[in-house]
């Protein structure tokens, strides 16, 4: 794409900018907080239960959003579950991208019976509902990271897989693949030499909007013990163990809430700008 | 279109053998043998047999699975090892629960997403329609368990409004059906809106308005039918799976539906009634895209071509 006609709509799209610059400042925040953080997020240490949030008036040395039931420092746990949970969800969004990429690709570009195969496998995992699915795996493989990101790669490999064949069946009809095929290009050449670098805007704005999701999953996860296990911090099951205490002590669930809510809103935004961008047709 | 029912049809029971066969396979692959849990710890090697032969265990696994097949269209899906009673009355007691939260949900979501999407998509690039996608971004961005324990913190703990949870009474409805609808309202919100954008640029609406139909007219009569129709499959998607439990909004509320269950018999290593939760999740699902593939293809006739 012409770059200036790229610049530009990047300047005019206000979710992309927004976005951006959220994701920016959560990633970097979260992976260099070991830097600057002055407590151990996994240590209890229960003189300091229940501490009200500071704010900074003892500056970096203050529990400054707080301590939780066990006199944990939130901001540290906060800021020690965005490393893990965004680590996770995007480790889960590039490992069920690729799968359902080849698949899709591989169902889309044969079409038959391998075709009909693969999409009636999609429908079976789509017949239960991705959440559903996933807890019921996880009770049966244990709780553990990765089972974790397996369930999850299980249950959300499907969507790109359908989006992937559908863009396929598309243009798998075009002159230039037809022409590949009549030079006698290999199929592993025209899949993904000549078809899938055609393909890739849809793809990259699923991804985007995915990341989201997957930080949601992982939270909802957490949340009914199924996802990440104490000591480690996550989101959804700092809302969980918070959960007990709010009507006295509602920071213990406020903070990581605002937190998830914060980091998804910044991810979503970004992929909403990005697919105006990179397809405004789509809008 | 009967030809096309047939053949949607077809491929659901293809589905649902599939889901069955996962099922199985996953209660394969759970740890421990069933038969112990079943029986007290002081059972005998004697009345371990026994319990696997009653259970079908010493057979092989293609007979075993046969059996299963056989069991579930007798209407047979186990026995819980929790209860002690069959897993589908189990199910069944708590259909309901769940039945209700998932139509309060909708409810509450479509009575707001749909106005508002139409009416973002009617007045496109207006204050209206940014804050419509705002909203409909930010309930997105809502994880489930955050949304809950924010309602409750407002709703309960702080203004004393409603009980935080419970189930019984109209009070104990509202915010877990808030919990559900306000997400679904957010995608709804999105749909109805590019649907009502992509459709008002469509050439019969442009002859309608040749005609001098009143703007009025066009929206509510010409243009909101056709684009509710990516509304309807996305919406029946939803329900569907909110009928297979909301697992986490149930947690929270202490609602007794599928989802809880769900949770609890996980929670009590009761395998074959997680097994059974699924199946019929699975069923639920399944039929209710099917019904929602048929009532597009009765709005849409051209469904059927494909």
């Amino acid at each position: 794409m012409d770059k200036k006609l790229l610049f530009g709509r990047i300047k005019r799209s206000k979710f992309f900018i927004v976005g951006g610059i959220g994701v920016f400042f959560i990633i970097i925040l979260a992976f260099t907080s070991p830097l600057f953080v002055s407590f151990d997020g996994t240590t209890s240490s229960l003189m300091e239960r229940f501490t009200p949030p500071e704010g900074f008036s003892k500056g970096l040395a203050g529990h400054i959003l707080g301590t939780d039931q066990l006199g944990r420092d939130i901001l540290t746990r906060i800021l020690l579950g965005a490393r893990i949970s965004l680590s996770i969800a995007i480790i889960c969004v590039a490992l069920s991208a690729f799968i359902g990429t080849v698949l899709g690709l591989i169902a889309g570009y044969f079409g038959g019976a391998v075709d009909k195969i693969i999409m009636r496998t999609c429908d079976v995992f789509l017949s239960i509902p991705s959440l559903i699915l996933a807890i019921a795996i996880m009770a049966v493989l244990g709780t553990s990271i990765i089972n974790l990101i397996t369930v999850m790669v299980i249950s959300r490999w499907v969507q790109y897989a359908r989006l992937m064949r559908n863009q396929v069946m598309v243009i798998r009809n075009k002159e230039f693949v037809l022409a590949s095929k009549a030079f006698g290009a290999s199929h592993w050449h025209i899949m993904f030499k000549q078809i899938f670098v055609n393909i890739t805007t849809p793809l990259i704005i699923l991804l985007s909007q995915q990341i989201g999701q997957m930080i949601l999953m992982e939270s909802s996860l957490s949340f009914l013990n199924m996802g990440i296990q104490p000591p480690l911090p996550s989101w959804g099951s700092m809302i969980a163990n918070g959960r007990s205490y709010i009507a006295s002590y509602p920071w213990v669930v406020v903070a990581p809430g605002i937190a998830l809510m914060l980091t998804v809103l910044s991810f979503n935004f970004l992929g909403d700008g990005l697919r105006d961008i990179l397809d405004p047709k789509q809008k | 279109m009967g030809k096309y029912i047939l053949r949607r049809l077809g491929a659901t029971i293809v589905v649902l053998f599939f889901a069955t066969l996962i099922t199985f396979i996953l209660i394969r692959l759970a740890p421990g043998n069933p038969a112990l849990m079943m029986l007290a710890d002081s059972a005998t090697p004697e009345e371990i047999a026994a319990m696997e032969a009653y259970l079908g265990l010493d057979k092989p696994v293609i007979v075993q699975y046969l059996i299963y097949i056989a069991g579930i269209f007798k209407g047979d899906f186990g026995t819980s090892i929790m209860y002690q009673r069959p897993c589908i009355d189990i199910i069944l007691s708590r259909l309901p629960a769940t039945a209700l939260l998932t139509f309060a949900g909708c409810t509450v979501g479509l009575l707001v997403a749909i106005p508002l999407g139409v009416l973002a998509g009617v007045k496109q690039g207006s204050m209206v329609d940014l804050s419509a996608m705002t909203f409909a971004l930010l309930g997105q961005s809502m994880a489930t368990v955050w949304l809950a324990v924010l309602l409750v913190l407002i709703f309960s703990v702080h203004l004393g409004w409603l009980p935080a949870l419970g189930y019984g009474t109209f009070k104990h409805l509202i915010l877990p059906a808030i919990t559900i609808g306000f997400p679904l309202a957010s995608q709804t919100t999105r749909l109805a809106r590019s649907g009502m954008v992509d459709v008002l640029k469509e050439d019969y609406i442009t002859s309608t308005y040749a005609k001098g139909i009143s703007r009025r007219q066009v929206y509510t009569k010409y243009a909101f039918k056709n684009a509710m129709l990516p509304v309807i499959t996305i919406v029946g998607l939803q329900i569907a799976g909110y009928l297979g439990g909301a697992v986490v909004t149930e947690q929270v509320f202490s609602w007794p539906g599928l989802g809880a269950l769900m949770v609890s018999a996980i929670g009590n290593r009761d395998y074959p009634l997680v097994q059974s939760t699924l199946l019929v999740v699975a069923v639920m699902v399944s039929l209710v895209n099917l019904i929602v593939d048929i009532i597009n293809c009765l709005v849409d006739r051209r469904m059927t071509l494909n």
